[in-house]
Protein backbone atom coordinates (compact mmCIF):
# COMPACT_ATOMS: atom_id res chain seq x y z
CA UNK A 1 0.00 0.00 0.00
CA UNK A 2 2.74 2.39 0.91
CA UNK A 3 4.47 2.56 -2.46
CA UNK A 4 1.15 3.28 -4.07
CA UNK A 5 0.59 6.31 -1.92
CA UNK A 6 4.02 7.55 -2.90
CA UNK A 7 3.09 8.85 -6.37
CA UNK A 8 0.25 10.76 -4.79
CA UNK A 9 2.44 12.46 -2.23
CA UNK A 10 5.27 13.16 -4.63
CA UNK A 11 2.78 14.56 -7.12
CA UNK A 12 0.90 16.55 -4.54
CA UNK A 13 3.67 17.89 -2.36
CA UNK A 14 6.91 17.01 -4.12
CA UNK A 15 8.16 15.57 -0.86
CA UNK A 16 11.47 13.70 -0.76
CA UNK A 17 9.95 11.55 1.96
CA UNK A 18 7.91 9.75 -0.67
CA UNK A 19 11.00 8.63 -2.56
CA UNK A 20 12.85 7.35 0.48
CA UNK A 21 9.89 5.33 1.77
CA UNK A 22 9.08 4.01 -1.66
CA UNK A 23 12.51 2.39 -1.96
CA UNK A 24 12.14 0.35 1.18
CA UNK A 25 8.48 -0.35 0.77
CA UNK A 26 8.22 -3.33 -1.67
CA UNK A 27 8.55 -6.13 0.86
CA UNK A 28 5.93 -4.45 3.03
CA UNK A 29 3.54 -3.91 0.19
CA UNK A 30 3.76 -7.23 -1.66
CA UNK A 31 0.78 -9.04 -0.02
CA UNK A 32 -1.85 -6.52 -1.01
CA UNK A 33 -0.16 -5.51 -4.23
CA UNK A 34 -2.96 -5.83 -6.81
CA UNK A 35 -5.50 -4.08 -4.62
CA UNK A 36 -3.07 -1.31 -3.70
CA UNK A 37 -2.23 -0.65 -7.35
CA UNK A 38 -5.86 0.28 -7.86
CA UNK A 39 -5.67 2.69 -4.99
CA UNK A 40 -2.70 4.41 -6.61
CA UNK A 41 -4.42 4.81 -9.95
CA UNK A 42 -7.55 6.06 -8.23
CA UNK A 43 -5.53 8.70 -6.42
CA UNK A 44 -3.79 9.64 -9.65
CA UNK A 45 -7.10 10.04 -11.41
CA UNK A 46 -8.41 12.05 -8.48
CA UNK A 47 -5.53 14.46 -8.84
CA UNK A 48 -5.92 14.91 -12.59
CA UNK A 49 -9.65 15.41 -12.08
CA UNK A 50 -9.09 18.06 -9.43
CA UNK A 51 -6.55 19.79 -11.63
CA UNK A 52 -9.15 19.85 -14.41
CA UNK A 53 -11.75 21.35 -12.07
CA UNK A 54 -9.32 24.04 -10.94
CA UNK A 55 -8.36 24.84 -14.52
CA UNK A 56 -12.01 25.06 -15.58
CA UNK A 57 -12.73 27.42 -12.68
CA UNK A 58 -9.81 29.59 -13.66
CA UNK A 59 -10.85 29.90 -17.30
CA UNK A 60 -14.46 30.49 -16.27
CA UNK A 61 -13.38 33.26 -13.91
CA UNK A 62 -11.44 34.91 -16.71
CA UNK A 63 -14.40 34.60 -19.05
CA UNK A 64 -16.56 36.13 -16.32
CA UNK A 65 -14.28 39.12 -16.03
CA UNK A 66 -14.39 39.57 -19.79
CA UNK A 67 -18.19 39.45 -19.61
CA UNK A 68 -18.58 36.20 -21.56
CA UNK A 69 -19.82 34.03 -18.69
CA UNK A 70 -22.65 34.74 -16.28
CA UNK A 71 -21.97 35.43 -12.62
CA UNK A 72 -23.80 32.23 -11.72
CA UNK A 73 -21.51 30.15 -13.93
CA UNK A 74 -18.39 31.71 -12.45
CA UNK A 75 -19.58 31.25 -8.88
CA UNK A 76 -20.58 27.65 -9.55
CA UNK A 77 -17.24 26.66 -11.01
CA UNK A 78 -15.22 28.57 -8.41
CA UNK A 79 -17.22 26.90 -5.62
CA UNK A 80 -16.55 23.51 -7.21
CA UNK A 81 -12.86 24.37 -7.37
CA UNK A 82 -12.88 25.45 -3.74
CA UNK A 83 -14.43 22.16 -2.62
CA UNK A 84 -12.00 20.15 -4.72
CA UNK A 85 -9.02 22.03 -3.40
CA UNK A 86 -10.17 21.64 0.20
CA UNK A 87 -10.67 17.91 -0.27
CA UNK A 88 -7.32 17.49 -2.00
CA UNK A 89 -5.49 19.40 0.73
CA UNK A 90 -7.23 17.44 3.46
CA UNK A 91 -6.34 14.14 1.82
CA UNK A 92 -2.76 15.22 1.24
CA UNK A 93 -2.43 16.27 4.87
CA UNK A 94 -3.78 12.92 5.99
CA UNK A 95 -1.38 11.00 3.78
CA UNK A 96 1.64 13.06 4.80
CA UNK A 97 0.65 12.62 8.42
CA UNK A 98 0.59 8.88 7.86
CA UNK A 99 4.13 9.02 6.44
CA UNK A 100 5.37 11.06 9.38
CA UNK A 101 3.75 8.57 11.72
CA UNK A 102 5.69 5.80 9.97
CA UNK A 103 8.97 7.64 10.18
CA UNK A 104 8.50 8.06 13.94
CA UNK A 105 7.97 4.36 14.35
CA UNK A 106 10.58 2.69 16.55
CA UNK A 107 12.56 0.04 14.70
CA UNK B 1 -19.77 14.12 -9.99
CA UNK B 2 -22.26 11.55 -8.69
CA UNK B 3 -21.95 13.02 -5.20
CA UNK B 4 -25.55 14.09 -4.38
CA UNK B 5 -24.36 17.33 -2.80
CA UNK B 6 -22.37 18.26 -5.88
CA UNK B 7 -25.42 17.44 -7.97
CA UNK B 8 -27.58 19.69 -5.77
CA UNK B 9 -25.12 22.49 -6.39
CA UNK B 10 -25.49 21.96 -10.11
CA UNK B 11 -29.28 21.85 -9.96
CA UNK B 12 -29.44 25.00 -7.86
CA UNK B 13 -27.11 26.71 -10.33
CA UNK B 14 -29.50 25.87 -13.16
CA UNK B 15 -32.30 27.36 -11.05
CA UNK B 16 -30.31 30.56 -10.62
CA UNK B 17 -29.76 30.72 -14.36
CA UNK B 18 -33.46 30.24 -15.11
CA UNK B 19 -34.63 32.80 -12.57
CA UNK B 20 -32.15 35.38 -13.77
CA UNK B 21 -33.50 34.98 -17.30
CA UNK B 22 -36.97 35.48 -15.86
CA UNK B 23 -35.91 38.73 -14.23
CA UNK B 24 -34.51 39.78 -17.57
CA UNK B 25 -37.86 39.26 -19.26
CA UNK B 26 -39.65 41.14 -16.47
CA UNK B 27 -37.29 44.05 -16.86
CA UNK B 28 -37.88 44.12 -20.62
CA UNK B 29 -41.62 44.19 -20.04
CA UNK B 30 -41.37 46.92 -17.42
CA UNK B 31 -39.01 49.06 -19.45
CA UNK B 32 -41.27 48.82 -22.50
CA UNK B 33 -44.55 49.36 -20.63
CA UNK B 34 -45.06 52.61 -22.54
CA UNK B 35 -43.47 51.71 -25.87
CA UNK B 36 -45.90 52.33 -28.70
CA UNK B 37 -45.50 52.06 -32.44
CA UNK B 38 -44.76 55.21 -34.43
CA UNK B 39 -46.87 54.77 -37.53
CA UNK B 40 -50.67 55.15 -37.48
CA UNK B 41 -52.37 52.01 -36.15
CA UNK B 42 -49.03 50.25 -35.51
CA UNK B 43 -48.80 47.56 -32.84
CA UNK B 44 -47.02 48.54 -29.64
CA UNK B 45 -44.57 46.43 -27.64
CA UNK B 46 -46.04 43.01 -26.90
CA UNK B 47 -45.54 41.62 -23.43
CA UNK B 48 -43.14 38.66 -23.31
CA UNK B 49 -43.73 35.55 -21.25
CA UNK B 50 -41.25 32.94 -20.16
CA UNK B 51 -41.83 29.27 -19.38
CA UNK B 52 -39.57 26.68 -17.81
CA UNK B 53 -39.15 22.98 -18.35
CA UNK B 54 -37.28 20.08 -16.83
CA UNK B 55 -34.05 19.01 -18.43
CA UNK B 56 -32.41 15.72 -17.49
CA UNK B 57 -28.68 16.03 -17.08
CA UNK B 58 -27.07 13.12 -18.94
CA UNK B 59 -24.06 12.70 -16.67
CA UNK B 60 -25.79 12.82 -13.30
CA UNK B 61 -29.41 12.00 -14.17
CA UNK B 62 -30.49 15.07 -12.24
CA UNK B 63 -33.54 17.07 -13.22
CA UNK B 64 -32.27 20.52 -14.03
CA UNK B 65 -34.44 23.44 -15.05
CA UNK B 66 -34.07 25.41 -18.23
CA UNK B 67 -36.00 28.04 -20.12
CA UNK B 68 -38.37 26.26 -22.46
CA UNK B 69 -39.46 29.21 -24.54
CA UNK B 70 -39.87 32.95 -24.50
CA UNK B 71 -43.25 33.73 -25.98
CA UNK B 72 -45.52 36.68 -26.58
CA UNK B 73 -48.57 37.41 -24.48
CA UNK B 74 -51.58 37.27 -26.80
CA UNK B 75 -53.93 39.28 -24.61
CA UNK B 76 -55.39 42.43 -26.22
CA UNK B 77 -53.56 45.74 -26.12
CA UNK B 78 -54.78 48.60 -24.01
CA UNK B 79 -56.56 51.25 -26.07
CA UNK B 80 -56.34 54.93 -25.31
CA UNK B 81 -57.90 57.90 -27.08
CA UNK B 82 -55.05 60.25 -28.03
CA UNK B 83 -55.52 61.74 -31.54
CA UNK B 84 -52.24 63.67 -31.37
CA UNK B 85 -50.13 60.55 -30.96
CA UNK B 86 -48.08 59.39 -33.98
CA UNK B 87 -49.43 55.86 -33.56
CA UNK B 88 -53.08 56.96 -33.38
CA UNK B 89 -55.34 55.26 -35.92
CA UNK B 90 -58.01 56.98 -38.06
CA UNK B 91 -60.44 57.30 -35.14
CA UNK B 92 -57.75 58.64 -32.77
CA UNK B 93 -57.12 55.52 -30.71
CA UNK B 94 -53.59 54.45 -29.73
CA UNK B 95 -52.67 50.87 -28.87
CA UNK B 96 -50.61 50.63 -25.70
CA UNK B 97 -48.60 47.57 -24.61
CA UNK B 98 -50.49 44.80 -22.81
CA UNK B 99 -48.10 45.07 -19.88
CA UNK B 100 -49.62 45.20 -16.42
CA UNK B 101 -47.09 46.73 -14.07
CA UNK B 102 -48.65 45.06 -11.04
CA UNK B 103 -48.36 41.61 -12.61
CA UNK B 104 -44.76 42.33 -13.58
CA UNK B 105 -43.87 43.43 -10.06
CA UNK B 106 -45.44 40.27 -8.63
CA UNK B 107 -43.55 38.19 -11.17
CA UNK B 108 -40.31 39.92 -10.29
CA UNK B 109 -40.87 39.33 -6.59
CA UNK B 110 -41.54 35.68 -7.24
CA UNK B 111 -38.38 35.35 -9.33
CA UNK B 112 -36.47 37.02 -6.52
CA UNK B 113 -37.82 34.58 -3.94
CA UNK B 114 -37.04 31.63 -6.17
CA UNK B 115 -33.53 32.90 -6.69
CA UNK B 116 -33.09 33.25 -2.94
CA UNK B 117 -34.33 29.71 -2.38
CA UNK B 118 -31.79 28.37 -4.87
CA UNK B 119 -29.06 30.40 -3.23
CA UNK B 120 -29.97 28.88 0.12
CA UNK B 121 -29.67 25.41 -1.39
CA UNK B 122 -26.19 26.28 -2.63
CA UNK B 123 -25.20 27.65 0.77
CA UNK B 124 -26.50 24.62 2.58
CA UNK B 125 -24.96 22.06 0.23
CA UNK B 126 -21.63 23.87 0.34
CA UNK B 127 -21.67 23.95 4.12
CA UNK B 128 -22.48 20.26 4.31
CA UNK B 129 -19.63 19.45 1.92
CA UNK B 130 -17.20 21.58 3.90
CA UNK B 131 -18.26 20.02 7.18
CA UNK B 132 -17.67 16.57 5.75
CA UNK B 133 -14.24 17.47 4.41
CA UNK B 134 -13.42 18.98 7.79
CA UNK B 135 -13.70 15.51 9.25
CA UNK B 136 -10.38 14.73 7.55
CA UNK B 137 -8.61 17.56 9.27
CA UNK B 138 -6.90 17.10 12.59
CA UNK B 139 -9.47 17.33 15.33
Amino acid sequence: MIDQIAPFVSQGAGSPLAVSTATRAPHLASPAHSQAADFGTVLGKLITDSADVLRAAESNAVRGIMGEASVQEVVESVLAAEQTLQAAIAIRDKVTAAYLELSHMAI
Amino acid sequence: MIDPLQVSLKIAASGLEAQSKRVRIVSENLANAQSTGNTPGADPYTRKTISFETEVDRITGANLVRVESIDFDRSPYRIEHDPGHPAADASGYVKLPNVNMLVEMADMREANRSYEANLQVIKQAREMLSMTIDLLRNS
